[in-house]
């Protein structure tokens, strides 16, 4: 009786395997650090996540869609050079637009390669990642791009203004947020990308048109990396050439974390914000504490194996399974 | 039989004159790290190239790495293989470059290090190592942060990338010096920036949260350290905060300009270079050069930033 309770009951928790490990978290870091759930020390985390945040939005949906994109990292480093680059040249109300086709132009490239060609997403997007540093450093011949009238420009409300006390990149990543979750839930798009991810065959099968939706996935992610550069140029009001060098691993981390699978067809956007809130809460609560930074890298790792072990007990319906 | 003659009397007098020729020029080949991946690598391969060539017994071979410790062992072999005079290397990776620099020791070419030193280990092997003393600027950069907070006060640290030698060092330097010159300043934590100016921005912002009372920041470069002045601006938090830096970036010289920046070590990748080819070439003359050549990287305040250009990069 109580086991059948049990097993009833166990997969419906592991389920909120990510929800569950959420507030766990917070209640354990509330103990260690009084500054860790004060509004101020929200917000920071709030505002800090945004720009992993953006970027993970559209990672998510390529990966419901069935495939990878590694290449956001440089894709920001791209993106970001261009739009401090060109703001001084002309003006931010041209490059802001400039910078987001060129971009999309990226996002198309992977879109062709891997809807049209079908090619293999993996290696379609680790060879984009090295060709775009490439492109950066062709573009800016290794030299640093810097915003001089920081203090003068409306292009600063993206990254530093408010409204309402809320800062701007959270109101960015919040609003994309539910839009991309309304699309994903509720549009025939949105069906059609979990239902080419989950079974591309019985998709075709079903006429729908596999290429154009994959092309779509990756235009949406190379959007999203526009907005997250918009976001750091001007949070920042400069740009490296390898500013986003690492990135795409904490979007594909924040991604895992969210239970969104790998093998595409099954994942949610509202989940994957709460990955990338759960990954800067550990960043933030062990500086917080004092640690030293390479109990970050273990403890975010942990966390997210841990996650990734709960989202397949969970389909199980077993926590330890041998093979069979 | 006479015209054979003659061509092998022309070879023999056309090889005659290219030694005469290659008696007077050397051949040194460079093998950077990683040009282009920052302004300062940039701009050194740039003044590298200008030093050689406005010195005309000069010939160089100048190849990049691209940050990859294989290709960079296969470019040392190529130089021996075509039996340079001297090599000049920037190691992608001090310790995996060691049998590397032996092999052309081996083969008689001196080998001259610039920038950032090699392992302990291959130090036998080296003609000379020519860059910045990372340790001195960590030295330079603690006794500015003793005298503007006037021996007292709490302060953080933002180092760069965990493991490289540059961060390493200047970490070294500034908390020796500052423990020794004024024990009355507190570090209050020490965290990683990346050398990323984003990275160290949000790292500011969690010490912001943290500490009620910060008076001053030390940050590994000024890229890092204007990501650190931007955090306290926005929390409001700026007003009378010392910032310290390193390696002087055009960014961090404005914000001295401006008055938000306290001082930064000045770091020159022309000087970098000209003295990595000059060490070179006094190698190869056969002056008594010393093992360690490091060249001057003064301190940089608002007081004395006139004498200064502001950096390229």
């Amino acid at each position: 009786m109580l086991l059948n309770r049990l097993k009833a009951g166990g997969p419906a928790i592991a389920k909120q395997g990510i929800l569950v490990a959420f507030i766990l978290f917070m209640i354990v870091f509330s103990f260690m650090s009084d500054r860790f759930l004060t509004p101020d020390n929200i917000m920071s985390v709030f505002r800090q996540s945004a720009i992993i945040g953006v970027m993970a939005l559209g990672v998510t949906i390529v990966v419901i869609g069935g495939n990878l994109d590694l290449s956001v990292g440089s894709m920001l480093s791209f993106a970001t050079v261009l739009v401090v680059d060109l703001h001084d040249k002309v003006g931010p109300e041209l490059a802001i637009p400039i910078m987001v086709l060129a971009t999309l132009c990226l996002g198309a490239i992977n879109g062709f390669l891997i809807g049209i060609l079908r090619l293999n997403s993996l290696i379609v997007t680790l060879g984009m990642l090295s060709a775009i540093q490439g492109l950066v450093l062709i573009y800016s011949g290794g030299q640093n791009v810097d915003i001089v009238d920081q203090r003068g420009t409306w292009f600063a409300i993206f990254g530093r203004g408010s409204v309402l006390g809320i800062a701007a990149p959270i109101i960015i990543f919040g609003l994309l947020a539910i839009l991309f979750h309304v699309i994903m839930t509720t549009t025939p798009f949105g069906r059609k990308v979990y239902a080419v991810g989950g079974n591309p065959t019985a998709s075709v099968f079903s006429g729908i048109p596999r290429s154009r939706i994959v092309f779509t996935t990756y235009l949406i992610s190379a959007l999203c990396v526009a907005v997250a550069a918009i976001i750091l140029g001007s949070r920042v009001m400069g740009s490296q050439n390898n500013v986003g060098q690492g990135y795409e691993l904490q979007v594909l981390a924040a991604v895992i974390l969210g239970g969104t699978s790998l093998l595409g067809g099954a994942g949610s956007i509202l989940k994957t914000v709460l990955g990338v809130l759960m990954l800067a809460f550990i960043q933030n609560g062990l500086i917080l504490m004092g640690q030293p930074y390479y109990t970050q890298w273990l403890v975010t790792w942990v966390v997210i194996i841990v996650a990734v072990w709960l989202d397949v007990a969970a389909k199980r319906g077993r926590l330890f399974s041998p093979i069979a | 039989m006479n015209k054979t003659m003659r061509i092998l009397l022309a070879s023999c007098g056309t090889l005659a004159l290219a030694t005469a020729a290659s008696a007077d020029t050397v051949r040194i080949g460079i093998t950077q790290n990683n040009v282009g991946i920052d302004s300062y690598q940039t701009t050194y391969e740039r003044a590298f190239i200008a030093a050689a060539e406005a010195n005309p017994d000069v010939e160089v071979i100048v190849l990049d790495a691209g940050g990859d410790v294989a290709r960079q062992i296969s470019q040392m072999q190529d130089l021996i293989q075509q039996q340079v005079d001297a090599i000049i290397i920037w190691p992608t990776d001090g310790q995996a470059l060691v049998p590397a620099v032996r092999n052309a020791h081996n083969a008689g070419i001196p080998v001259v290090v610039t920038n950032s030193n090699i392992a302990e280990a291959g130090m036998d092997f080296i003609a000379a190592f020519s860059g910045p003393n990372n340790i001195q600027q960590g030295i330079y950069s603690a006794e500015m942060m003793c005298d503007a907070l006037g021996g007292e006060g709490q302060i953080v640290q933002i180092t760069g990338m965990p493991g490289y030698t540059t961060a390493i060092e200047r970490q070294q330097g500034f908390d020796e010096r500052l423990a020794e010159m004024c024990p009355d300043v507190t570090q209050l934590d020490i965290q990683p920036g990346d050398w990323n100016r984003e990275r160290a921005q949000r790292t500011m912002e969690t010490f912001l949260t943290r500490f009620d009372t910060i008076d001053g920041v030390y940050s590994g470069d000024d890229n890092m350290g204007v990501g650190a002045l931007n955090a306290a601006i926005d929390a409001g938090r700026a007003e009378g905060m010392v910032f310290i830096g390193a390696t002087n970036f055009a960014v961090g010289y404005d914000a001295m300009a401006r008055g938000e920046y306290w001082g930064s070590v000045y770091q020159s990748p022309v000087d970098d270079a000209e003295a990595a080819l000059q060490t070179a070439l006094d190698v190869l003359a056969g002056e008594d050069v010393p093992k360690l050549n490091y060249f001057d990287t003064p301190k940089i305040t608002q007081e004395n930033m006139d004498e200064f250009d502001r950096p390229v990069f």
